[in-house]
């Protein structure tokens, strides 16, 4: 007897936020890059539309950053040009997008000036042609006057900027609004604050479909399943029409999977768990791909060849199964 | 019938009112308490007031001199308004022992007067019966007792009366003492009667019975001619278990800390009452002995430690009270300065944070016997929420913290003079206008003129929807301090004492979570029996701090629902308000006892539901805006 598959009638849909500017946009992208408008919950191509594929994009520093050797291997030889280290994330590894992170604005490091920072990214921009994700340094006071540098310079390129948080999102705000950038606005695992932020945000007179939803998360086996369900309600709350919660999400499994003991603990130590690269690669794969099967639009990740088996997995769901 | 509009100066506040009605009631609609010590009557001519201009039609003139006449003195009980008015309610006028409704009308709630005791009918706790008896013989030789059971019983009728000892021990002397012509008092108990005292002669002194509040904070004591049921004092004070603590929770970790503290604590609060009872009964000359009986109403805390049961369990997990309902006891049992033989009762309680109070107030509001559905707040440092009607009644009460009451806030203190009670705040130039208690310097800021601050400081900009002061704002009333970041409401050589009197993030941020915790409690009842904010008909708020209440600017917070203002109602102290209706009637005793069970409790502790409305109520005014309709975005 054939089984008929029940099937959800959503009032709804996530908003649609578009990355990057072509020329004839006032950019310099040779495209564009659209993510969200889902009209179902992930992949249920059967329900409703599956807009748009979720992409991935590669981390670049501006620094050296202090990452363990197995992931820097990747980068060997452009890991102190963050425009050579872009070039081979979209020409070798295929990032879709570059996210390049501000780390060496920070005071307490090497405390590069606005400009410097400006710079960077200017010369990131002329590396690569995919649109660019760019963060600070997460010294909120620090990262209000690099953001305004960094949106100035690029005006028109329609960057995605952070981070947008509950007690420091009006200074990036205004500069994305001035400067035409799309923002990250970024909640720890809490869809009231989420919301919240989303609407103060909004209030300055940012549009909707210039803000994605950071929702935070935690690595595979460090709340994963929490930060899971926490973007299952905001993807709900999407499809039934609550505005506020209605926008693509970002999410960053390179950060935190490379966080885990298990990703960085080598095999003489804990023989049992097997050979630590691939291991250490399973281990964002498998974060990353959970949180596309619960709705996040983009990944923020930092090794290539896990982005490889990400994107192979990303292609499998898109294959209808209406 | 023609409306029309009084303006009342130097208030400037204007009601409109139809034709004939006289300026003392639209004076009470404008929430202005003109003195009136005879009750309309225009004998005492303590209402004057002065006729600016208008046409009135003048019913009487009481004492008035011609000079007073001349220069357009009016007694405002007897003016009937014939057309628009502006009339001066000069101060010597106003009732100033309480803190007088002033302010924009709309906004106020002026206290609903209760009248249920004409549907309930007057059957007093008890009352005193004079009786003729025949003079006994050698041939008519009943024992005392029993004839005077005998004649009682053709006033009760049917139904067990009850004497206790000490009564029987004076019975013969007092009824020969009295040649056979004798008082009796009796109580009107559950399924019985009980002599309470029985006196020689035929007195003409009625029963008089007390109406209690016995508040965390305050006490407030009623006392009432049984007969007539007219309320012949009212006095309040603060409650003397104050010393013990200023909430529920430490009063209980006292009591509970070392033996003999209980009975410590017990007594503080018997104290209380009992010098409230010795000022009136002092004032009025009333015998104790002729305190016939007693109701009272507390929440459950303040129950347990009048009756001197611990509350230790109240306040440990599963959160249990000894009791919820007892039948009646002895005012000499509790230590009451009154006849000891009366019986005291006490309201019902729901759950160990649901208590007798609440539930009086809900037989005030009569909402268990009506269609519509009330919702019923009182608002102190716990917020207790009833919402309901005849088929069915929910309960919850939910932990405000004591920001409303002045609590954990810089420059909090209560409603009492110098208390800022009103701010408004230009959006452009960040000026500070206020209102003060009792008019004079400010000294602090109470729970309604702190709803009004949120509301304003939101309104000019100054804090965000989360309650993030702005740093882009350039005036000098907006200041970073070493921890916290500040808005000063009066500069120190306006106010009473030497510092400037200022709101901080902080405050604001911990007035965001008394708000959002009664806002959530709300919306838990709503979503436990599955209806909309909509859906209320009537929302009745209670407690002290109510009827100072901005109505809208509470909405525009967030505190209240969206709702518009007509739904509104204020009912003042409804705790005492019940236990006088109780010490009445006997129907609403009886009604107290079944309300008391038909509440359902809502432990707010248990599942996610009230922490998810909590956090998404931390917002101004809430996290869905869709909730918030008439609140501009």
């Amino acid at each position: 007897m054939a089984v008929t598959l029940v099937k959800e009638r959503w009032q709804s849909r996530v908003g649609e936020v578009v990355l990057g500017a072509t020329p004839a946009e006032g950019g310099t992208r040779s495209h564009t890059i659209t993510v969200g408008g889902d009209g179902t919950l992930p992949f249920l191509h059967f329900e409703g539309a599956v807009a748009n594929r979720p992409v991935v994009a590669l981390e670049v520093n501006d620094v050296e950053p202090d990452w363990s050797p197995r992931l820097k291997e990747y980068y060997a030889g452009v890991i102190n040009d963050p425009a050579a280290w872009a070039k081979k994330c979209v020409e070798e590894y295929g990032a879709d997008l570059i996210y390049l992170k501000l780390t060496g604005a920070n005071p307490e490091g090497a405390n590069r000036t606005p400009a410097e920072c400006a710079q960077t990214v200017k010369d990131v921009l002329a590396a690569v042609s995919v649109p660019l994700i760019v963060a600070g340094c997460e010294d909120a006071e620090k990262d209000n006057e690099v953001m305004a540098a960094v949106a100035e310079a690029a005006a028109g390129e329609n960057l995605l900027i952070g981070l947008a948080e509950q007690e420091n999102y009006k200074s990036i705000t205004a500069a994305a609004m001035v400067h035409k950038h799309s923002v990250i606005a970024r909640s720890p695992l809490d869809i009231n604050i989420c919301k919240q932020l989303n609407i103060l945000i909004n209030e300055m007179g940012l549009p909707l479909n210039k803000i994605v939803i950071d929702p935070m998360i935690g690595g595979l086996g460090f709340g994963l399943e929490y930060a899971y369900s926490i973007m299952e309600r905001a993807r709900l709350g999407s499809l039934v029409n609550d505005k506020m919660l209605a926008m693509p999400m970002i999410c960053t499994p390179g950060y935190e999977a490379n966080r885990a003991k298990e990703a960085n603990a080598g095999i003489e130590d804990f023989p049992g768990w097997g050979d630590l690269h691939d291991r250490g690669t399973m281990w964002e794969a498998l974060t990353a791909t959970s949180l596309v099967q619960t709705g996040a639009s983009i990944l923020l990740m930092r090794n290539p060849e896990a982005l490889k088996l990400v994107k192979q997995n990303i292609d499998e769901l898109m294959v209808s199964n209406a | 019938m023609e409306q029309y509009n009084v303006r009342f100066l130097p208030d400037n506040l204007t009601v409109q009112v139809p034709a004939e009605t006289s300026i003392l009631s639209a004076a009470a609609k404008a929430g202005i308490v003109i003195k009136s010590g005879c009750g309309g009557k225009g004998s005492c001519g303590a209402c004057q007031v002065v006729l600016m201009s208008g046409e009135v039609k003048v019913e009487g003139t009481g004492k008035l001199s011609h000079e007073q006449i001349e220069a357009g003195v009016h007694l405002a009980c007897k003016t009937k308004v014939m057309g628009d008015l502006s009339v001066e309610v000069p101060p010597e006028s106003r009732l100033q022992e309480h803190q007088v409704l002033t302010g924009s009308v709309k906004g106020l709630l002026s206290e609903k007067e209760v009248n249920l005791l004409q549907k309930y009918g007057l059957k007093p706790l008890a009352r005193k019966i004079q009786l003729s008896l025949a003079e006994p013989t050698l041939t008519e030789n009943t024992a005392d007792w029993a004839k005077l059971y005998l004649e009682l019983k053709k006033h009760l009728g049917e139904g067990k009366i009850d004497v206790p000892l000490s009564v029987v021990r004076d019975l013969p002397e007092v009824l020969r003492a009295g040649e056979w012509q004798v008082t009796v008092t009796v109580a009107d108990l559950p399924e019985r009667s009980e002599v309470i005292k029985v006196e020689p002669g035929q007195s003409t002194i009625p029963a008089y019975g007390l109406a209690i509040d016995i508040g965390t904070t305050t006490v407030v004591v009623y006392l009432v001619n049984l007969e007539s049921g007219e309320i012949i004092d009212k006095q309040g004070t603060y409650n003397k278990q104050a010393r013990y603590g200023d909430d529920v929770i430490s009063r209980i970790v006292y009591s509970v800390d070392a033996p003999g503290n209980l009975e410590e604590i017990q007594a503080a609060v018997v104290n209380t009452v009992n010098e409230l009872v010795d000022s009136i009964c002092r004032k009025h000359k009333v015998q104790r002995e002729d305190i016939a009986g007693a109701v009272a109403a507390g929440n459950t805390t303040m129950t347990q430690l009048f009756m001197g049961v611990s509350p230790k369990y109240v306040r440990l997990e599963p959160y249990i009270p000894t009791f919820s309902y007892v039948p009646p006891v002895t005012a000499g049992e509790l230590g009451m300065h009154m006849n000891p033989r009366g019986p005291v009762i006490m309201f019902p309680s729901v759950a160990s944070y649901v208590g007798g109070d609440i539930v009086s107030g809900v037989l005030v509001t009569d909402m268990a016997n009506g269609d519509e559905l009330v919702l019923f707040i009182d608002i102190g440092t716990n917020g207790e929420i009833v919402l309901g009607n005849r088929d069915w009644l929910v309960s919850c009460a939910c932990s405000a913290g004591p920001c409303f009451e002045g609590g954990g806030i810089s420059f909090g203190m209560r409603a009492m003079p110098g208390a800022i009670e009103r701010v408004d705040i230009d959006p452009e130039t960040f000026d500070v206008d206020l209102k003060v208690v009792g008019g004079g310097r400010p000294v602090g800021i109470c729970g309604s003129g702190l709803v009004d601050v949120l509301a304003k400081l939101r309104e000019a900009s100054i804090i965000d929807r989360a309650g993030n002061f702005q740093k882009d704002i350039q005036s000098h009333r907006i200041r970073q301090t070493e921890e916290d970041k500040e808005f000063v409401l009066a500069w120190a050589h306006q106010a009473e004492g030497e510092k400037d009197i200022v709101i901080s993030e902080n405050d604001v941020k911990n007035l965001i979570r008394a708000k959002g915790a009664i806002y959530a409690g709300i919306r838990s009842l709503l979503r436990m029996v599955s209806l909309e904010v909509e859906m209320i008909d009537k929302i009745v708020i209670a407690g002290g701090f109510g009827n100072y209440l901005n109505v809208p600017d509470s909405v525009q917070i967030g505190l209240l629902p969206d709702l518009p203002s007509e739904r509104y109602e204020f009912i003042g102290n409804s705790s005492v308000k019940g236990a006088h209706l109780a010490l009445l009637s006997r129907q609403a005793r009886v009604e107290a006892v079944e309300l008391g069970k038909k509440m359902t409790y809502l432990e707010l502790s248990v599942g996610n539901d009230f922490m998810d409305e909590f956090v998404s109520a931390l917002f101004l005014p809430h996290t869905d805006l869709s909730l918030f309709p008439s609140v501009d975005s």
